[in-house]
């Protein structure tokens, strides 16, 4: 790297150049370099400028323009040498670096939706896609969409089921309390067919109230109604939305069985049992001989009530039964968050306990 | 209920044993919930329903078990000699209101040994859960849970006629107000006008369907006995089993129907069993009042209908067997055959069908006896379908969607979210009126339960805020450092008239609930203690990812439950310039032992709503393809500048190319006078014309500073 020998012509020094700046590989052999080239004193280009009263007059003009080609040329040699050099040394830093990637991460600060939201929104979503919309009402209701319009008349022997809150202040002539705290969604039924006309296909999430408070019983509770109102709409109408239903709220190879049963605004009308999600229906704990504490070892679980909307309840809502037939159920949701979450029991749901809410996922 | 599997299997051959037995009925519709083997037998603890008292006897699920297995069913005999004088010459009937008691069969066994019943009696009474009391009572209940008929044995000598020496007089009246009796459960009771009762000559002497009195009551020293076996309509029966608060077999099944052809026939059983078991002398005739004579029901029922309203195909045959086998008539009008069985076109048979007397209350209608034949085939064999999709069905309401769009929002915030009971105590409740303003017109004191569950439960919440409280109490001490919890649900306030919208006399709305405290996160996360603004900034965030505008103005009318100088109301401005408080936020007055200061919002769900276009602010500005401008501005102003006021001469100004305002730090301390604050806004200008240059900025912050300064710079004389 020496001064340019005055036998070595330009095409030589930029060949030279190259080669030299090919073998740099640290700063120090770069800074070398760029004094050996570019150095003020004794540049390689510095000395050849200084030749320049050695060229005969009529050549130094094209001589000096290819001493200028060769300092361009150096110059930017010496800053891509430059770049690669500090590239070289990031990665080597990088090389070195590093973290304790098992410390705990900084999450975002999440807050959580409650169980019952959770299922509420699954279920939704499944009615979504079969065709189906939501409706509401309220949940102080009055006697007529609570009992009597679903078939429930006064002193009916059915109402005792029912454990009714009244509220007060509400006295029909006979002492009987007009208003009440729904005792079910059903009345949310009531509602919408009384407003608007078939086909009707809703669901009714909602708080429903019954004056029962023990272990296994909370005064206020969540269901979910389904109506469908239709021309021609069969029991196996019935069976087979209960099974896309369920079937996709539990697992697909779930089982429904349907027991006639008897509710006043169905006819007929039918409890529904699946299989047991814990045991799979066998009714033995999985892994052991012992009966499955769920299900009591009966391999099925009660979940809803079913059934064809009874022509009474069509007609106090306007339809006309010999036209529209059409299916109800209705099922607990809390029972539905205690099973997929494993909430032993129902008041947890209630206690707004933090350390088991912050527990609450999918 | 319970019932003896051997007792059915007496009447109905079942050679497939008690299980196949337990599931076929359960699955007709009687659920077998339970077997227990009790000696030889099996008690069944079977779920009959209200519509089914028919089945809430032995010979009654014998019938069933009959129809499913496709069985003869063997009733007893009721027969036996009978030489006695006519019931008529010791005892009279008469029936004040034939819808109130339809048939009144009285029958005389003379002569009876009273004393303990015979083993068997006794063993299937105890199955059933029933104490032997002595040979006539236990033949009385033994007929009831044979076939179901209600029974009651007087004894004759303690009868009163209006003559000493004549008949009994029995007569089936409302009871009058003041009347007693004392019945066999040894309770006196206050009888009222309206309570059905069986009298003679003296007085009351039973509460028709209900119980006997214990003055009639068969005794150790009774010779004479006169059955009753009569049919109460459900209405009376419940009336006055609910008005005296009792509950008995017999008062079970009148409330749930009793079958009006069965009185005779069941008083004679009674009777011959009597004989059979304490000896004496049936008489040869009862008494049988029976104004109201049973009237058949027929009902018309089309092949083709039912397997439309089923979607399943039956079998001509095996429908009538069904029927038939339940004791219903059938007779086939029209008997279309069906040539292809898939043409469902076809009309098939058509039939007349006549309901049993037992069954007169439930069936009234086809789809009841579409219900017979789809519980007997099953639902198992029914091809479960989809409806066909028709139309459109509504829309689910925008103040729904919005609910659940917010619980996602606020849950993306760091709140929890929870669900409390809407019950409260009215004390309580008093001091968290909620959304509900003072003095609204029409508005009425909190809706108030006549049957709560204690008074801690007695009104329907005016707030959810309570709750909220009670949560982060029940979380503190539990050793949460931080509470951020929420709760979307219903208030209610009671109202005058009904409300417009749900026909009941109720102000019910939803609201939304947010509460925070506490400290949160730790040195490695970064330690945070909520304040004030931490709930602002959630509540503002949810009302803009709505594009509602919302504005926070320290609280127009005092709260007394919040801190009154931490308290605000939530302003939601409509388009056309309307304004219409919505919520309130702000702290919590009293926090009981809360360690951190509690700061909640309510508002309503409704309010997230935008009014009018929906999409109207939800339009975008195209941001500028040059880079903006920024601007640091510090102005010293007295802590009574409310910041909204600042911030509304900056932008009274209406400054060039300014794209945002921001505060970014409120300093007091070193260097800022008592009293003062040093307030720093970051200004932001942004043209979509061309980049901006830095002179051009700077003349537009120092007309801001001046203004600014002009306004509101602190002066010692000012402060």
């Amino acid at each position: 790297m020496a001064d340019a020998a005055p036998t070595e012509s330009l095409e030589e020094l930029a060949h030279r150049f190259r080669q030299e700046a090919e073998a740099v590989s640290d700063r120090a052999q770069y800074d070398a370099l760029r004094v050996a080239w570019v150095g003020k004193k004794q540049g390689v280009l510095r000395s050849l400028m200084g030749r320049m009263k050695e060229v005969p007059p009529s050549e130094r003009r094209d001589y000096g323009q290819a001493v200028n080609r060769l300092k361009t040329e150096v110059e930017k040699g010496l800053q891509a040498l430059a770049a690669r050099l500090e590239d070289a040394d990031r990665q080597q830093a990088l090389k070195g670096a590093s973290v304790d990637v098992t410390l705990p991460g900084r999450q975002p600060d999440l807050g959580t939706l409650h169980p019952l939201t959770r299922v509420v929104a699954e279920m939704e979503e499944i009615f979504a896609e079969l065709g189906y919309s939501v409706a509401e009402g309220p949940e102080v209701e009055s006697d007529f969409h609570n009992f009597e319009a679903l078939n429930f008349p006064p002193d009916h022997p059915a109402r005792d089921t029912q454990d009714t809150f009244f509220v007060k202040g509400s006295s029909h002539q006979d002492g009987r309390q007009d208003l009440v705290l729904r005792t079910h969604t059903s009345p949310v039924q009531i509602r919408t067919m009384l407003s608007r006309r078939p086909p009707i296909r809703v669901i009714c999430p909602g708080r429903v109230y019954r004056n029962d408070n023990d272990l296994r019983h909370s005064p206020m509770f969540h269901q979910i109604e389904c109506l469908a109102i239709d021309e021609g709409i069969t029991v196996g109408d019935l069976k087979g939305t209960l099974e896309a239903f369920i079937q996709r709220l539990f697992s697909p190879d779930t089982g429904v069985r349907l027991r006639p049963s008897y509710f006043p605004f169905t006819e007929p009308s039918a409890e529904v049992d699946i299989t047991c999600p814990f045991c799979g229906g066998t009714g033995i704990t999985p892994g052991t001989n012992d009966p499955c504490p769920v299900c009591s070892g009966t391999g099925w679980m009660e979940i809803l009530g079913a059934g064809m909307v009874d022509p009474r309840v069509l007609l106090a809502c306007d339809i006309d039964p010999d036209r529209y037939s059409g299916f109800a159920f209705g099922l607990g949701i809390d029972r539905v968050a205690m099973i997929r979450y494993g909430v032993p029991n129902i008041r947890m749901l209630f206690d707004s306990d933090l350390r088991l809410l912050r527990q609450i996922q999918g | 209920m319970k019932l003896s599997y051997q007792w059915i299997a007496e009447a109905v051959d079942l050679p497939e044993g008690v299980d196949e037995v337990a599931r076929r009925l359960t699955a007709a519709g009687l659920a077998v919930e339970n077997q227990e083997e009790v000696g030889e037998d099996v008690a069944l603890d079977v779920d009959i329903t209200t519509n089914r008292p028919d089945c809430m006897n032995h010979l009654g699920m014998a019938r069933e078990a009959a129809v499913l297995f496709g069985r003869e069913l063997r009733r007893p005999q009721a027969q036996s000699e009978a030489g006695g004088a006519p019931t008529a010459e010791v005892a009279t009937v008469s029936i004040e209101d034939p819808e109130q008691c339809r048939r009144y069969v009285a029958w005389a066994v003379r002569g009876v040994t009273i004393g303990p019943s015979p083993q068997w009696i006794v063993d299937r009474l105890e199955l059933l859960g029933l104490r032997s009391v002595n040979n006539v009572v236990d033949i009385t209940n033994y007929v009831l849970w044979e076939c179901g008929q209600p029974l009651h044995a007087f004894d004759l000598a303690k009868l009163r006629g209006a003559d000493e020496q004549g008949p009994a007089e029995i007569v089936v009246r409302e009871a009058r107000d003041g009347e007693t009796l004392t019945t066999l459960d040894g309770e006196a009771r206050e009888l009222k006008a309206g309570m059905l009762i069986i009298a003679d000559a003296s007085g009351p002497i039973g509460l028709a369907g209900v119980m006997g009195g214990a003055d009639s009551e068969v005794t150790d020293s009774t010779v004479d006995v006169l059955l009753e076996s009569a049919y109460f309509d459900p209405r009376p029966v419940r009336r006055t089993a609910s008005a005296l608060g009792m509950h008995t077999d017999a008062s079970h099944r009148f409330e749930r129907g009793a079958d009006p052809e069965l009185c005779a026939w069941a008083a004679q059983r009674a009777a011959a069993l009597l004989v059979e078991v304490a000896g004496g002398e049936i008489s040869e005739s009862p008494v049988d009042a029976y104004p109201a004579p049973f009237e058949e029901r027929a009902i018309e029922l089309s092949q083709r209908r039912l397997e439309a309203f089923a979607g399943a195909r039956f079998e001509r045959e095996q429908v009538e067997a069904w029927f038939r086998g339940l004791g219903f008539g059938i007779e086939r009008t029209s008997s279309n055959e069906r040539n292809d069985p898939a043409d469902s076109d076809e009309q098939g048979a058509r039939w007349t069908v006549t309901v049993p007397s037992w069954r007169y209350l439930d069936m009234e209608r086809v789809e009841d006896l579409y219900e017979e034949v789809i519980r007997l085939y099953g639902y198992d064999a029914i091809e479960a379908t989809l409806p066909a999709l028709s139309g459109h069905d509504g829309n689910t309401s925008a103040v729904y969607r919005r609910g659940m769009a917010a619980r996602r929002h606020l849950a993306a915030c760091g709140l929890a979210e929870t669900v409390h009971f809407a019950f409260q105590d009215a004390a309580v409740d008093g001091r968290y009126p909620g959304v509900f303003q003072q003095g609204q017109p029409g508005a009425g004191p909190a809706v108030e339960l006549v049957n709560p569950l204690s008074d801690l439960y007695r009104v329907m919440r005016r707030s959810l805020v309570p709750g909220l409280l009670g949560a982060s109490l029940y979380n503190q001490r539990r050793g949460a450092s931080a509470v951020k919890i929420f709760e979307i649900g219903h208030v209610f306030l009671a109202l005058e008239e009904n409300s417009s919208l749900t026909g009941v006399p109720v102000d019910e709305r939803e609201t939304l609930a947010v509460a925070r405290g506490g400290v949160i996160g730790n040195d490695w996360q970064g330690e945070k203690e909520l304040d004030f603004f931490d709930l602002k900034g959630v509540v503002e965030s949810l009302f803009s990812t709505f594009a509602v505008t919302l504005q926070v103005r320290p609280a127009a009318v005092a709260r007394e439950e919040l801190v009154s100088g931490v308290a605000a109301d939530l302003v939601v401005v409509e388009e056309a310039g309307e304004e219409q408080v919505v919520g309130y936020l702000g702290q919590i007055l009293d926090a009981e032992d809360l360690p951190f200061p509690l700061f909640v919002a309510e508002l309503e769900t409704a309010a997230l709503v935008p009014e009018g276009d929906r999409f109207s602010g939800l339009r975008v500005t195209p941001p500028s393809r040059f880079p903006g401008v920024g601007a640091d501005l510090t102005l010293t102003h007295s802590l009574d500048v409310p910041f909204a006021e600042i911030l509304a001469v900056v932008h009274g100004l209406k400054l060039e190319d300014l794209a945002d305002v921001q505060l970014v730090s409120r300093y007091q301390g070193k260097g800022v006078p008592e009293g003062a604050v040093n307030t720093t806004l970051r200004f932001h200008y942004s043209s979509a014309e061309g980049s901006l240059t830095q002179d051009a900025v700077n003349a537009r912050q120092s007309a801001v500073q001046q203004e600014l300064s002009r306004r509101f710079a602190w002066s010692e004389g000012a402060g």
